[in-house]
């Protein structure tokens, strides 16, 4: 299970998608802090975290997903998620994750919002 | 010694049988070019084994050797080594790498092939070409040889290129299998990046990585901070243009015909992974057959997995590393005996015993053999399992039994595949999967010992019983001649259809028996077991069922009394059906042959929810024990995956709902991930034991480690780490931990249906509270 890295992004408007593919485990939660880090020294201030192809999740993958959180609202960014499953919404919500980033079930949506549209 | 070690592979290379790939090839020249300019990049590439790494790595050598320098700058030089064939020494290592370099930068500058290897002599003619400082270089060499100094050699060899370097070009390395660098001897693991990184980082000797399993070598990639400096290419199958492009290149050079309309989906099938489909189209050609439609071609598939291709691997394999035929006679011989005899291999004295030859051409042999990973016992090779092919390999073997070491973790990667591929097939709709589940716990149930051959036999059960209702008949009591001994289940294998996919494999359900007590091959039974989907099964439906058992059977070396054939009715047959089936010597039931006799036998009928699944409680119903599964893994990284793909399977059979099975995997998953980091445990394995009983799941995850403290250390709150213990109470339904100096085990349950739902608090036996500490 080595090839989990699956880390793809793109970038609609201003708000950097980041696709949390496989098995968020301590690899890819690295790899996603790092997307969002280099978004925001490149001076991007939005990231929507899409977790429809996310198979797995344990929680030192979360404890990195927090850590990111942390520093989007050190850096007064704007974030979302968007098609999080139920059990992964579960966890965000038991880890408090939820508190401080909304969800939501379609990407659109998620983006509109970012944008400042709902 | 081994000469030009690596001219294996780039002479296998054949550049018109490469498609593809264009992208990859277009960044990966790029950086190589920009290496010029001191802005090259370097890259790592993986994915699992025979995805085509090499193929890409030979091609790009080729595109950049024959594409000329330009604008008076250096030319790269592609150099391509794989750590494959290396010698576990450094010293010879240093003293390969050092053969290959010199020639292929001979050959690159248009030298003419050397006829012996001669260090020196290659060294003045580079003199000639303005290399200045080889023979400098390469005397420091056989100084480190000669006193045996191993990594000064090796840093010695690995500085050449950049010592040595001339004006006109300028290395680029290809370097293949590097995941074997980890197996030097006496050279820490990621020694060689070590070396190297100075170079890497220049930007001016852009580096290509590659290898099947990237843990190991990122894992040093950033011990070296060289993460970073690396872009990660994962290789994956052809795109479906592509592989359709190499279709008809394939199958015009072997003058094969495969339908156009089943080109894409045979793509599919073997995850366009180029060398498949060439060993797909040599088969057809071998067998000189025609491809008629899906069914031949998926057979064919089949056949070349199983019996065909798997040889061939072998033999090429074989062939490759042995070119000496005795030689590779014993080596051939010896893994046999070890693989298939479930030879204890425990020491290297034993081995050599085994293979009858001189310690020195047996030690060559063994460290051959342990290269590609043959004879682990830890089957670490099994991480790759995502590649369809491997995983009907793995399969294959582990019918058989072949792997017999570690079948556990066999079993687990099998399960692994079957649901990794289950996500993109899905099995037909409708409540089929409802129907295979009745069919398995009936499965499990049933002594078939004791079932009664009339019973299984819709047409004679029609003959002897139409028309005059069911209750009259006694089963198995009228008259002791068409009672049958029949089978004792020893293995079932269940869910063909939905995750194999395709017709060849598509039965409900395969088990193994044997006729009497003994456990011999003579005496082995295999059922196939279909459920018919359709409302009404018509002859076709039958001819199609017999012919997949024939296949079944001629795959198995089966006699033809050997396998029983079983199908079962939903609702109705035609009579024409009904012969058919009579004639080929398969048993049609109905359900409610089978209702029957679950009453006459006092089972629960399966469709109709259980009494004692209603009322809730605790102990399984008296007489039925839990069924128990084990798995022991290593701890290592993702291993706690295949203990949630198992918990998945084991979900499975008590048919829980989607969010019930995500919720047991995320718990396992953090049980595993929580002993893995906290036992500090010597043997680095923990047991999993899945208890399935109609009211509930049991997991216990266990570990021989110090014991554990539950709460967050200071450090863990500052890494938002610690969460574990708090998601697992909230994913399931019960926890309790027994943790002390022998070990911790953590027992999870997950009640099914309605039982008693929610977390017991308070249950004593040892259980640790948890930690005030722990929250939000």
């Amino acid at each position: 299970m080595t090839g989990n890295l699956t880390i793809r992004t793109r970038e609609e408007g201003e708000t950097l998608v980041v696709y949390v593919a496989g098995y968020l485990n301590s690899l890819l939660g690295e790899e996603v802090e790092k997307v969002v880090r280099e978004q925001f020294d490149a001076g991007g201030r939005r990231v929507l975290l899409h977790f429809g192809d996310t198979r797995l999740v344990n929680s030192i993958g979360i404890s990195f997903i927090i850590g990111v959180v942390e520093k989007v609202m050190e850096r007064e960014g704007r974030m979302a998620f968007c098609e999080v499953s139920r059990i992964n919404r579960d966890l965000f919500q038991v880890t408090g994750l939820s508190k401080y980033v909304r969800s939501f079930d379609r990407e659109k949506e998620a983006l509109e919002y970012l944008a400042g549209g709902l | 010694m081994r000469l030009f070690g690596t001219m294996g592979a780039e002479a296998s290379f054949r550049e018109e049988d490469f498609f593809g790939r264009e992208e990859e090839l277009s960044s990966l020249s790029r950086a190589a070019v920009e290496g010029a300019r001191g802005i090259g990049s370097s890259f790592m590439i993986y994915g699992p084994p025979n995805v085509g790494k090499t193929s890409l790595l030979l091609k790009l050598a080729h595109d950049l050797r024959s594409s000329g320098g330009g604008g008076g700058l250096p030319r790269p030089f592609p150099f391509y080594f794989s750590f494959s064939q290396i010698l576990s020494h450094p010293l010879a290592l240093s003293q390969h790498f050092l053969q290959e370099f010199l020639w292929q930068l001979l050959r690159f500058l248009g030298d003419s092939q050397p006829a012996a290897f001669d260090p020196e002599g290659m060294c003045d003619r580079l003199a000639g070409y303005g290399f200045t400082g080889c023979r400098e270089i390469l005397a420091a060499h056989g100084k480190y040889t000669a006193s045996g100094d191993g990594l000064s050699a090796l840093v010695n060899a690995l500085s050449f290129p950049f010592a040595s370097e001339g004006d006109l070009v300028y290395p680029v390395f290809l370097f293949d299998d590097f995941q074997y660098t980890g197996k030097l001897q006496g050279v820490a693991d990621g020694a060689m990046l070590s070396i190297l990184r100075p170079y890497i980082k220049s930007g001016h000797y852009p580096m290509v990585l590659s290898g099947s399993s990237p843990g190991r070598v990122t894992a040093a990639l950033k011990r070296e901070g060289l993460f970073g400096t690396f872009q990660m290419l994962e290789l994956v199958g052809l795109a479906p243009e592509a592989s359709l492009r190499l279709w008809g290149y394939l199958c015009d050079r072997r003058r094969v015909r495969i339908p156009e309309s089943l080109l894409p989906g045979a793509s599919e099938r073997l995850g366009r992974i180029p060398v498949y489909q060439r060993m797909l189209v040599e088969e057809i050609f071998f067998r000189n057959v025609e491809v008629a439609d899906a069914v031949s071609l998926e057979n064919l598939y089949a056949l070349s997995v199983t019996e065909g291709k798997l040889n061939r691997y072998w033999r090429e394999f074989f062939e490759n590393t042995f070119p000496e035929r005795q030689q590779r006679g014993r080596a051939i011989r010896f893994l046999k005996r070890v693989l298939c005899d479930r030879f204890p291999l425990d020491t290297v004295e034993g081995a050599l015993s085994l293979l009858g030859t001189s310690p020195e051409e047996g030690e060559a042999i063994l460290s051959a053999l342990e290269f590609k990973g043959l004879m682990k016992a830890d089957l670490e090779q099994l991480a790759f399992i995502g590649d369809p092919v491997l995983g009907d390999f793995l399969y294959w073997a582990f019918e058989r039994g072949v792997l017999g070491k570690g079948a556990s973790q066999v079993a687990a990667s099998i399960v692994q595949t079957r649901l990794s591929r289950a996500a993109v097939e899905q099995g037909p709709g409708g409540d089929h999967p409802r129907r295979v589940a009745v069919v398995k716990e009936l499965m499990r149930k049933w002594d078939l010992r004791e079932v009664p051959l009339l019973l299984l036999d819709f047409g004679k059960f029609r003959e002897k019983f139409g028309g005059k209702g069911l209750l009259e008949v006694v089963i198995g009591m009228e008259r002791e001649m068409i009672r049958v001994r029949l089978p004792k289940i020893s293995s079932v294998s269940t869910g063909y259809r939905a995750h194999r996919g395709g017709p060849r494999f598509d039965f409900d359900l395969v088990a193994y028996g044997f006729l009497e007590e003994e456990f011999s091959e003579e005496n082995l039974v295999v059922w196939a077991v279909d459920v018919v989907p359709e409302r009404n099964l018509a002859a076709h439906g039958v001819e199609h069922f017999e012919n997949r058992c024939r296949l079944l059977a001629l795959e198995k070396g089966l006699p033809a009394d050997r396998l029983r054939k079983w199908m079962l009715l939903h609702e109705t047959a035609d009579p024409a059906a009904v012969d058919l089936a009579s004639q080929y010597g398969i048993h049609l039931s109905h359900p409610t042959q089978l209702r029957l006799f679950l009453n006459l036998y006092g089972l629960e009928e399966l469709e109709r929810e259980p009494e004692a699944q209603r009322t809730g409680g605790g102990a399984p119903p008296r007489g039925e024990k839990p069924l128990e599964y084990e798995l022991v893994l290593p701890m290592k990284a993702d291993s706690e995956v295949v203990a949630a793909r198992v918990a998945e399977e084991v979900a499975a059979f008590a048919s829980v709902d989607s969010d019930t099975v995500d919720r047991i995997k995320m718990a396992i998953i953090e049980a595993c991930i929580n002993a893995f980091e906290h036992s500090a445990s010597e043997s680095g394995k923990v047991r999993l034991r899945y208890l399935l009983s109609p009211e509930k799941i049991e997991l216990f995850v266990q570990d021989d480690g110090r014991g554990f403290h539950a709460g967050k250390t200071p450090e863990e709150s500052k890494r938002n780490r610690g969460w574990g213990l708090k998601l697992i109470r909230e994913l399931v339904d019960d926890v309790e931990i027994v943790t002390g100096q022998e070990g911790t085990v953590v027992r999870m349950v997950k009640f099914l249906e309605s039982g008693p739902g929610g977390p017991a608090p308070g249950q004593g036996n040892g259980a640790e509270p948890a930690a005030p500490g722990e929250g939000e």
